[in-house]
């Protein structure tokens, strides 16, 4: 769908609707010479989520907010209990927390599985790459739902979530976290199964992912490891992936402002396991919730007039607004537009061979993999120890009650970034409830000042092919983020 | 696209061998409660009729459904199944993308008019034209009639396509409307849940495509193999409802003997789903196992029938530790919950009808 005009002159493409991300998304393109100028990013998708949820039993937020996403969901169930834990003053039990960590970690961890086998990789397998060395390795692995090791992975994130089965019951739309802990202990058999899952997920990625131990693969360090990785480091995806990255230059492509934020993930004792923060050109910074705000002016949502902090947000569709070209919401933080998700994480935490990719060439579609990959290992590991330190037996679930009134946020870390809950109680029903997702972040429209979201920032520049109506280059970038549609705008 | 391929040519083109072929078979008798003799018949249609096309749309949803499904108890039958639905057209595993994918779609409809299986996953918004939930340009209300116009039968995945689920709950922002109020010609196929459970989902699909007809349904238009029972039917806490021993807080001294869950808000006893018997993510567990009462996501306006933690004070534990008062204890539950009343009763009517003397069925047969 694009209208052809002389070589020059600006061309407009609608690149949509995509497949393999989940939910529908469509991105509107203007390109010169090759190059795209501008993008515009539109989720075409509102269900109301926020409207659904005013008036009800607080508690009900549990049940509603997770069907939000059947990816997500556990995030933004445990997002949903951070918020009414908040709310009721209520400190989950140490025990209740390492629970909630293994569930939260489970789905993260599948999610970049699934994300890097099921929707990012293969676009490789295209007929567009049939030139290049790789591609006949490629195409044997990634080709869509054909794949050796597509397949493979569908069946190792499919063990992985028997954790999710033991500890909460079913995935997807688990119930078991709660604000004061989880609805069932581990006793100690359960201990030994979960390790026993575990080791499985562990030795599948190390045989095949990454060719290494987990452990390698989290300490990498610098850029000369990962070139020399690519040279002659283990055979596995991992390589193939490296060696891909290279020969198409994925480091240079799909940067945005190299501005991140994480709320900070896997709570522990004294601190999470990935530190809570930003960081930004000036370096790592702490984060300022109150300047998290919301502006409509590019939605189609009424309060246009100024942008509000999500305690004081609105979700008021409005169908007649011409200009607003999406449903998503412009969230900006200090004003301005952040980058979140396992890039961000790996920022904020310092992991050293992230922050050495960004440093040289920026945030692109290479770190953002990179990132998911250098954390899927990391977070298996993390995994390990949690299951250790459940203690059969001692209490799993504090009680608390919900006063009458009352706020609080419920900020957490989904696969894809920073989760956050804004939850207000008034006579003892939910008075309002705010939510701004990941993707919502990334995937924002322009604000007020026209400034555009991440996404749209990291489009420029990208090359368009002679002839292509649905550019390759487009396509990486848009799922290197890892978009969740259906929580974009709930 | 080539000629008219039979079901087995394609999985011989997908690489699977005629061993696994058969097993597939073996496994399908099984999952769908077929004796062994059912096997050969099984292979014998995988043969020899031509493949039916599932074209698999979503609409508003979460997209739960597809994530249930795909990671179904046997890796084989999962792969046949994806196999055969691949080939086609689902947007978030195909291979293909944007204007590519919608001309394999109405190359499919094309083809094989009248004589294709449309899988709906989530519904259409109603409000404002349908333009809450639009696809490659036009309203999902547009696509989902277009598709459903020359299908053979429409399979309405999950609780949002079945019956609207939480998106339609109060005040229904966008009248999120379930398909057969806005498909109505054809004969639909319910299988609510939210999401559905993965063997429900593969055994219903791996019927209709072996058997090519439409399983048994009940009044609702669900499957009658897997919806006839009520979770309480098959619970393994039942025995504690019998006895009257309740959990009364997540994590106090009841829940550690994994007492029953019908204080803390469970729906069991008025939910009709297959979780206490298949069980979740291979056979691991199931919400009521992980500690926490059944939220009744299979049934009919689940999400505006009072919150799911209200706890249930009525009821005094003495007073019906046998089994006869189930049916007692059923319609409490069902009160509690508005309107399922009128549903429990009309169910167990119609289940009655079918299971005259049927001794695993005594709280109905009452």
């Amino acid at each position: 769908m694009s209208e052809r005009s002389p070589a020059d002159a600006t061309t407009r493409l609608v690149v949509g609707p995509f497949n393999r991300v989940e939910g529908d998304l469509e991105v509107r393109l203007e390109a010169r010479q090759g190059r795209v100028e501008a993008a515009y990013v539109s989720s075409p998708l509102f269900r109301g989520f926020e409207r659904i949820l005013e008036g009800r039993d607080p508690r009900d937020a549990l049940v509603i907010a997770p069907r939000i996403c059947g990816i997500c969901s556990v995030s933004q169930s445990h997002a949903a209990a951070l918020a009414l834990a908040g709310v009721q003053g209520l400190e989950p039990t140490q025990n209740g927390r390492t629970a909630t960590n293994l569930i939260v970690a489970t789905e993260n961890v599948a999610d970049h599985l699934m994300h890097f086998h099921v929707f990012f990789m293969p676009d490789f397998a295209r007929g567009i790459y049939a030139d290049r060395p790789w591609f006949a390795k490629a195409e044997a692995r990634f080709k869509a739902a054909q794949g050796t090791s597509v397949r493979r992975a569908l069946e190792t994130r499919t063990t992985l979530l028997h954790i999710l089965g033991l500890l909460a019951g079913r995935w997807p739309h688990t119930l078991a976290i709660q604000p004061g802990g989880v609805t069932r202990g581990a006793d100690a058999r359960d201990q030994m199964r979960l390790l026993a899952t575990l080791g499985a997920v562990r030795r599948a990625l190390e045989d095949h992912l990454f060719g290494a131990k987990l452990e390698r693969v989290a300490a990498l360090a610098s850029v000369e490891e990962i070139e020399q990785w690519r040279a002659n480091g283990p055979e596995g995806d991992f390589r193939l992936f490296l060696e891909i990255a290279a020969d198409l230059d994925l480091g240079r492509l799909g940067r945005a402002y190299d501005r991140y934020f994480s709320y900070g993930a896997y709570p522990g004792m004294e601190a999470p396991l990935y530190a809570r923060g930003t960081f930004t050109a000036e370096g790592p910074g702490a984060i300022d919730t109150g300047a998290i705000t919301e502006d409509h002016t590019n939605a189609r949502m009424e309060g246009r007039s100024r942008p509000h902090h999500p305690f004081e947000g609105s979700t008021l569709p409005d169908p007649d607004d011409e200009e607003g070209y999406t449903w998503c919401k412009a969230p900006r933080l200090g004003g301005v537009p952040f980058e979140a998700g396992a890039v961000a994480r790996q920022m904020v935490d310092g992991q050293p061979l992230i922050r050495d990719i960004v440093a040289r060439s920026g945030g692109s579609v290479l770190a953002r993999v990179a990132a998911r990959l250098v954390e899927t290992a990391r977070t298996l590991i993390a995994m390990e120890g949690w299951v250790r330190e459940l203690r059969p037996g001692e209490q799993w679930c504090a009680q608390g009650t919900m006063p009458s009134r009352g706020r609080a946020a419920g900020l957490t870390e989904a696969a894809r970034g920073a989760l956050g809950h804004w939850l207000k109680v008034e006579n003892g029903r939910i008075a309002s409830y705010q939510i701004i997702a990941p993707t919502t972040w990334n995937f924002s429209p322009r604000d007020a000042a026209g400034v555009p979201g991440p996404l749209e920032a990291a489009l420029v520049g990208a090359p368009i092919r002679q002839g292509e109506t649905t550019p390759v280059a487009v396509q990486h970038i848009v799922r290197s983020f890892d978009p969740c549609m259906v929580c974009t705008v709930h | 696209m080539q000629g008219l391929e039979t079901f087995y040519e394609v999985m011989r083109r997908q690489g699977i061998t005629r061993r696994s072929f058969l097993k597939y078979c073996s496994l399908t008798a099984a999952a769908l409660g077929l004796g062994p003799e059912f096997v050969p018949q099984i292979a014998h249609a995988m043969e020899t009729k031509p493949r039916t096309p599932v074209l698999w749309l979503h609409g508003l949803e979460c997209t739960c459904c597809s994530e249930s499904f795909i990671r179904s108890a046997h890796p084989l039958a999962k792969d046949v199944v994806l196999s055969m639905i691949s080939l086609d057209y689902d947007d978030t595993l195909m291979a293909s993308a944007g204007h590519q994918a919608e001309a394999i779609l109405h190359e499919v409809m094309e083809k094989y008019k009248g004589n294709y299986i449309l899988a709906v996953e989530g519904n259409p918004p109603l409000n404002e034209d349908g333009m809450f939930c639009i696809i490659g340009g036009k309203p999902f209300i547009d696509q989902l009639r277009m598709v459903a116009k020359d299908a053979k039968a429409v399979i309405s995945w999950g609780s949002c396509a079945s019956h609207g689920c939480v998106q339609a709950a109060r005040p229904n922002p966008t009248r999120a409307t379930p398909v057969h109020e806005v498909i109505t010609d054809k004969p639909i196929i319910k299988v609510p849940g939210c999401p559905p459970i993965a063997e429900v989902m593969t055994g219903v699909i791996t019927y209709m495509l072996t058997f090519d007809r439409i399983p048994e349904l009940d009044r609702q238009g669900r499957p009658k193999m897997f919806y006839s029972q009520r979770i309480h039917d098959k619970c393994y806490r039942r025995p504690h409802f019998d006895a009257g021993q309740f959990v009364e807080a997540f994590d106090d001294e009841g829940a550690r003997k994994g007492y029953c869950l019908y204080k803390v808000g469970c729906k069991g006893p008025t939910t009709y789903n297959a979780c206490s018997t298949t069980r979740w993510n291979e056979g691991t567990s199931f919400p009521i196992q992980a500690g926490h009462g059944c939220i009744g996501c299979s049934e009919d306006g689940f999400w505006d029938k009072g919150s799911w933690y209200a706890r249930l004070t009525d009821l005094h534990n003495a007073g019906f530790g046998i089994e006869a008062n189930a049916d007692k204890i059923g319609l409490t539950a069902a009160a509690t919950v508005g309107g399922a009343v009128a549903v429990h009763a009309a169910v167990s009517a119609l289940k009655r009808a079918q299971h005259k003397g049927d001794v695993g069925h005594q709280g109905d047969a009452k």
